[in-house]
């Protein structure tokens, strides 16, 4: 009985024997081809060497061998092929060349050795010896691998990270270390990255999990970083364990939801109350108003005084409110800006005309300059007026008997315009001005307090200004006086002019 | 003292008041509901010159009222001015589309009342 040694040894070897034609079209693949390649003698005979198994930044080389194999007869290379499930192997390649009775390259034939395992152990010695101590000072874990995706260094937080012993991660797959729902993905992803290395995290705005050895998983944050070695390029991991800082994160977001809930339940308390508020208010303030004008019958001098006494604290209880609604709405979002086209000379002149009784009492001057380069705005004129409103009337509040005001309107830029409101008044104390737009901050500053007035004013107005897509700025000295400053857009945002 | 008569119809009993007396006092003779139900009764027996109508009512409320009157002949010609909480919220327009001859916004000014009210029954006349 004689045994077929050739055919034996062609059918048991572990290595992968392939012959090509000079060209690289596959017309014999081996049983070791078929194991370590992944690929079926039926699915690579007749195929291009180049397109089954060779990536393709190794292309250039296999030609660059194959020539020189041509040329020669013989060529011995190392390099990485992709099996059919994707992954990487590294390779030593022996191709050797028959030739015909004229000379001419007839067949190649390819032996190929998987080194893949000896490449591991020569990765990790390199970075072993220049990379450990480093390493091993870091606080993260870190995991290096090469092309082939198998660990070639894990410093030591990694391994008490992922709970390995010491050196057992060596060798593996980094897949080792993820769930496996997320293995499948990873291959193809690391193939990517070393077709593009950079310096990167992982998954940005994904959720990254770990794998422990005892199946238990942990949220991970990752950070990429491609290394230039002698051996080629590795790709180290910076890993973190999140699990802290999510239990964190998802205690703020519950507490947020639950401020926002409170923040909501008491918005709405504050509207419906202030309406409730209105109606009584609006008895007390109608019947005080009839009374004190005498229109039922006669009145004393103090009767008259005292029915004046109510109506001002009426009234200025009705302001309170309607300001505290104005600005729950404003807060919820529920104040939409109705654009409308108007002259900001007119509103200017109409806003003057509401506080005329006020300037003429104390004497007070109030000087309009509006640039010429600005006529038609368009902005909701309504609250346009309330803000100037509640700065003008704020101005003549702080400003002695015979003092000066001002409104200025000038051309920002192309599309917004500024207007000041000045006063020569008692000015505003530097730490003071922080709090000035902050509710029921009104200042406290000696006298302040016998000026009346809500302290929801300036609150409200900085609250219309931002409304309108506007800043408010304040600059003031103690005894000078103020500037208010006000920049708004000469049409809303999305209106058109 | 013109003598139309006025009728005010608002649930509000102080506001009802208020708004009554302060019209009684420039010489109205005043009619007073604080629902719609007696409205239209009170309608049905001594017809107002002009009825001053909250819209907010408990039943049914002071546009359908007006919807009723303006729908019917023998009650087109009465005047109907909508009291309104806020002209802000669209009550000045539903108003006007369910019929009414004009609106007041609340609160009630004492001292401009009269005037607006004497100018609606002037512009009818």
């Amino acid at each position: 009985m004689s045994i077929d040694l050739s055919a034996l040894l062609l059918r048991e070897t572990p290595d992968s024997i392939i012959i090509t034609t000079p060209a690289g079209e596959v017309v014999y693949w081996n049983k070791g081809a078929e194991q370590i390649l992944g690929y079926a003698s039926a699915e690579a005979v007749g195929k291009p060497l180049d397109d089954l198994i060779v990536p393709t930044e190794y292309i250039d080389q296999l030609n660059r061998y194959r020539h020189e194999a041509i040329a020669n007869g013989f060529s011995t290379f190392e390099t990485a092929r992709r099996p059919k499930d994707g992954s990487l192997v590294y390779m030593v390649v022996s191709n050797k060349v028959v030739y015909d009775g004229e000379g001419r390259a007839e067949h190649i034939i390819i032996s190929q050795k998987d080194v893949t395992h000896l490449k591991v152990l020569r990765d990790a010695k390199l970075v072993e010896s220049q990379f450990r101590d480093l390493l091993e000072s870091t606080p993260d874990a870190i995991i290096m691998a090469n092309q082939t995706g198998r660990i070639v260094l894990a410093n030591s937080q990694a391994e008490s990270l992922f709970g390995y012993e010491r050196g057992a991660m060596l060798g593996k797959l980094v897949e080792l270390l993820l769930p496996s729902r997320y293995r499948g993905g990873h291959v193809a992803h690391r193939s990517g990255y070393f077709g593009q290395p950079r310096t990167r995290s992982m998954g940005a705005g994904l959720e990254l999990y770990g794998l422990r050895s005892d199946g238990s998983e942990f949220p991970v944050e990752i950070s990429l970083s491609p290394l230039q070695t002698a051996e080629g390029t590795l790709v180290m991991s910076a890993i973190r364990d999140i699990t802290d800082r999510k239990l964190i994160e998802r205690a703020l977001q519950e507490k947020n939801v639950e401020l926002e809930r409170a923040n909501k339940a008491k918005d709405s308390f504050l509207a419906s109350m202030s309406h409730e508020l209105r109606t009584p208010l609006n008895g007390i303030i109608g019947f005080a108003e009839f009374l004190s004008d005498g229109k039922p019958g006669p009145l004393n001098e103090k009767q008259k005084e005292y029915l004046g006494d109510i109506l001002n604290s009426g009234r200025h209880l009705l302001h309170l409110i309607n300001d505290m609604l104005d600005l729950v709405k404003v807060q919820a979002g529920k104040s939409d800006l109705v654009p409308e086209r108007f002259r900001l000379e007119d509103a200017v002149n109409e806003v003057r005309a509401g506080v005329h009784p006020i300037a003429i009492t104390k004497r007070i001057e109030v000087a309009i300059t509006i640039a010429d380069d600005i006529d038609v705005v368009m902005l909701d004129q309504q609250r346009f007026k309330q803000i100037l409103y509640n700065l003008l009337s704020n101005a003549l509040k702080f400003t002695n008997d015979d003092g000066h005001v001002g409104i200025t309107a000038t051309r920002e830029d192309a599309d917004r315009f500024r207007i000041v409101v000045s006063d020569d008044g008692i000015g505003i104390r530097a730490e003071d001005i922080g709090r000035l737009f902050t509710e029921f901050e009104q200042l406290e500053t000696g006298t302040a307090r016998r000026f009346g007035g809500t302290g929801l004013g300036l609150a409200l107005t900085r609250k219309l200004v931002e409304l309108h897509g506007g800043e408010i700025h304040v600059e003031s000295e103690i005894g000078k006086g103020s500037r208010f400053s006000v920049v708004l857009p000469l049409a809303i945002k999305g209106a058109r002019a | 003292m013109s003598g139309e008569r006025i009728l005010v119809v608002d649930d509000n009993k102080t506001n009802l008041k208020l708004v009554s007396d302060v019209l009684e006092c420039e010489g109205y003779r005043i009619l007073k509901a604080s629902d719609a139900e007696s409205a239209q009764e009170i309608i049905g027996t001594t017809p107002p010159d002009l009825v001053l109508m909250d819209i907010a009512l408990p039943g049914m409320d002071g546009l359908t009222l007006t919807r009723h009157l303006k729908a019917d002949d023998s009650t087109r010609h009465i005047l109907v001015v909508a009291l309104t909480a806020f002209a802000m919220n669209g009550d000045d327009a539903r108003a006007r589309e369910a019929g009414c001859d004009g609106y007041i916004t609340k609160p009630i000014d004492t001292r401009t009342l009269p005037g607006v009210v004497a100018g609606y029954l002037q512009g009818r006349a």
